[in-house]
């Protein structure tokens, strides 16, 4: 069984590596000190189990964990943490492990037993976890097969487009598999429709203008497509707008 | 009245009993303003006296002064006896004196009237009326204040209790996260490293002592400075090379009498909303000062750019404790200040360099 060691302490990573060097069948195959980290080297070893803190800067446990479910094939996870976290109480504790540090041996080893592949219900309480808890800080699309992160404060746009949704930055634009609707759910604080196809950064919003066929456009900073604002809309973008200003 | 709250609130700290100190010249004050006061409502409602009202308030003044200030006097010197019975027996006490003084001197003030003539309409048969009619105001405006200085003094030890209820709180709230993160370092040393394993432990060991003990009051600043010290070398080996920190206390007064955890709750605040969060970590500054007879002492640390350390609510309990505590033991020039600037986070306390409380 391959490990994937992840925590942004070094004394605990030399502890579970340790731990899990005395174990049978089981070899630790990289250790990250970040969620961002533990993506790239998942991607690049494939390992089966993560052992994965919760509580690390950037992108923390929780978020890194539904980043891999992007994976074509996700591996089990198991979280480590300090402390009853109150991020945990989000999970169905039956569908996801997480073991509490220092973490025992035998603890560890039943753990390990006990871990598959991440399964469809693991799958499925992740997503909801997710859902009811704290937004993501990045956006996970495939660009080529591999796995990219653009953060969720330099997307200007999401405009969906029948099966995929453009995610769209001053760098350039990317598609991913999720509904616009479950985009605006979970990013309700940050972004705002402007069309039944569209959603845009508040924060970036810096003007609406009148084009010449009557339709209003909002134009967005550090990109040069203006998206259109539909007229069911134009009252809460102008209010938003306003609320910018102020 | 907020005044005198204020004031009475000042002279008495705690010493459990609810009479306050009359021979405290600000108390004084506040019973010759009150005095005044109870004067003017005489002059506005009693019929005239004398030829004007400003004559009348001269002589009702007069003589209102005079039995405010001798019960002030009387019931300062009694008080050591009085804080001897206990609260039910002192108000009873202070009441009869204050009465039996109020008779007394209306009965002196009579006779003296009578002989210089001054109230040509007054005569000796009066006397039983005015008398009752003295003891009636006495009694109604010493019974209000006895409620008043009662009802204040329970608010006060309320007070008292809650402050102390917080520090307990406080004390017990180091944050479990860091004893098991720092169980966890322990047991990942005691194969690589036990020396260090060994050294981290004992300076878990003092954390938890200073935090766990309930019944010292006081700590000096010298022990504050080296508890937080024993807290950074325990972090200092979980989060390695991301925690960075710069001293630059030697200006301190080491004996100073403080509080006790003021300075460590800050430092993990510090670690726990500013270097935590970053992956790259950073550095935390502790600066301390003595400016004119204060002491300030600056905690900084870096914040990422999107979660801004001092909207925590943990964060804020931790503060808002610490100011209270601070401001309970050296009054309300005490305090602390936050500050967030240039991605940097400041929280500086202020408090008095001399030997204090």
């Amino acid at each position: 069984m391959r490990v994937l060691v992840v925590d942004d302490e070094a004394p605990a990573r030399e502890r579970l590596r340790r731990l899990l060097e005395g174990l049978d069948n089981c070899s630790v195959c990289g250790e990250a000190a970040t969620g961002q980290a533990a993506l790239a080297l998942s991607e690049e070893r494939l390992p089966d189990i993560l052992l994965m803190d919760i509580r690390m800067p950037g992108m923390d446990g929780l978020e890194a964990a539904r980043h891999l479910l992007a994976l074509e094939q996700p591996p089990a996870i198991i979280f480590t943490t300090a402390y009853n976290d109150h991020a945990l109480e989000a999970f169905d504790m039956h569908a996801v492990d997480y073991l509490l540090k220092p973490v025992r041996r035998e603890r560890l080893a039943e753990a390990l037993d006990n871990a598959r592949r991440l399964t469809r219900v693991q799958a499925a309480a992740l997503q909801q976890a997710g859902e009811r808890g704290t937004a993501r800080t990045r956006i996970c699309a495939r660009v080529r097969g591999s796995l990219q992160l653009i953060p969720v404060e330099e997307v200007r746009y999401f405009q969906a487009d029948q099966k995929y949704v453009t995610v769209a930055t001053p760098e350039g634009q990317v598609l991913i598999e999720e509904t616009l609707k479950s985009l605006e759910d979970e990013f309700r604080e940050q972004f705002i429709r402007v069309h039944r196809n569209a959603l845009v950064a508040v924060r970036y919003l810096c003007g609406l203008e009148k084009d010449a066929g009557g339709h209003f456009r909002v134009q967005l900073e550090r990109v040069d497509e203006q998206l259109e604002v539909s007229r069911r809309h134009i009252a809460d973008v102008r209010q938003r707008i306003k609320l910018l200003q102020s | 009245m907020n005044d005198l709250a204020a004031n009475s609130a000042g002279i008495e700290q705690g010493d459990g009993f609810f009479l306050p100190n009359f021979c405290d010249v600000r108390l004084v004050f506040a019973v010759v303003i009150m005095a005044e006061l109870l004067a003017f409502v005489l002059v506005l409602v009693t019929p005239s006296l004398l030829d004007d009202r400003w004559s009348d308030l001269g002589v009702i003044s007069l003589f209102l002064q005079w039995i405010a200030l001798t019960s002030a006097a009387l019931l300062c010197l009694a008080r050591p006896l009085l804080s001897r019975l206990g609260n039910t027996a002192a108000v009873l006490i202070s009441y009869l004196l204050v009465l039996l003084i109020t008779a007394l001197l209306s009965e002196t003030a009579f006779w003296l009237m009578v002989r210089s003539t001054i109230l040509p309409s007054i005569d000796s048969e009066q006397n039983g009326v005015f008398l009752l009619r003295c003891l009636g105001v006495s009694a109604v405006i010493t019974a209000v204040t006895l409620r008043y200085l009662y009802v204040q003094h329970q608010w006060r030890q309320q007070l008292q209790a809650e402050a102390r209820a917080r520090v307990a709180a406080l004390q017990a709230r180091i944050r479990p996260h860091f004893l098991f993160n720092s169980m966890n370092t322990i047991a990942a040393l005691t194969r690589s490293d036990p020396d260090t394993a060994e050294e981290a432990i004992h300076d878990l060991s003092d954390l938890f002592r200073a935090a766990l003990d309930t019944v010292d009051e006081h700590a000096t600043l010298d022990a504050e400075l080296t508890l937080a010290r024993r807290y950074l070398n325990i972090e200092a080996l979980r989060l390695g090379e991301r925690l960075a920190v710069e001293w630059d206390t030697a200006a301190l007064p080491p004996d100073v009498n403080v509080p006790p955890l003021i300075l460590q709750p800050l430092l993990e605040n510090a670690i726990y909303h500013g270097i935590e969060p970053l992956a790259e970590g950073g550095t935390i500054h502790i600066r301390g000062e003595l400016t004119n007879g204060w002491i300030a002492i600056r905690v900084s640390n870096p914040v990422a750019g999107r979660t801004t350390g001092g909207h925590n609510q943990g964060n804020r309990i931790a503060q808002e404790n610490i100011r209270q505590r601070l401001q309970l033991a050296f009054g309300k020039r005490a305090g602390l200040e936050t500050r967030q600037q240039d991605g940097h986070y400041q929280v500086t306390i202020r408090f008095p360099g001399e030997q204090a409380s």
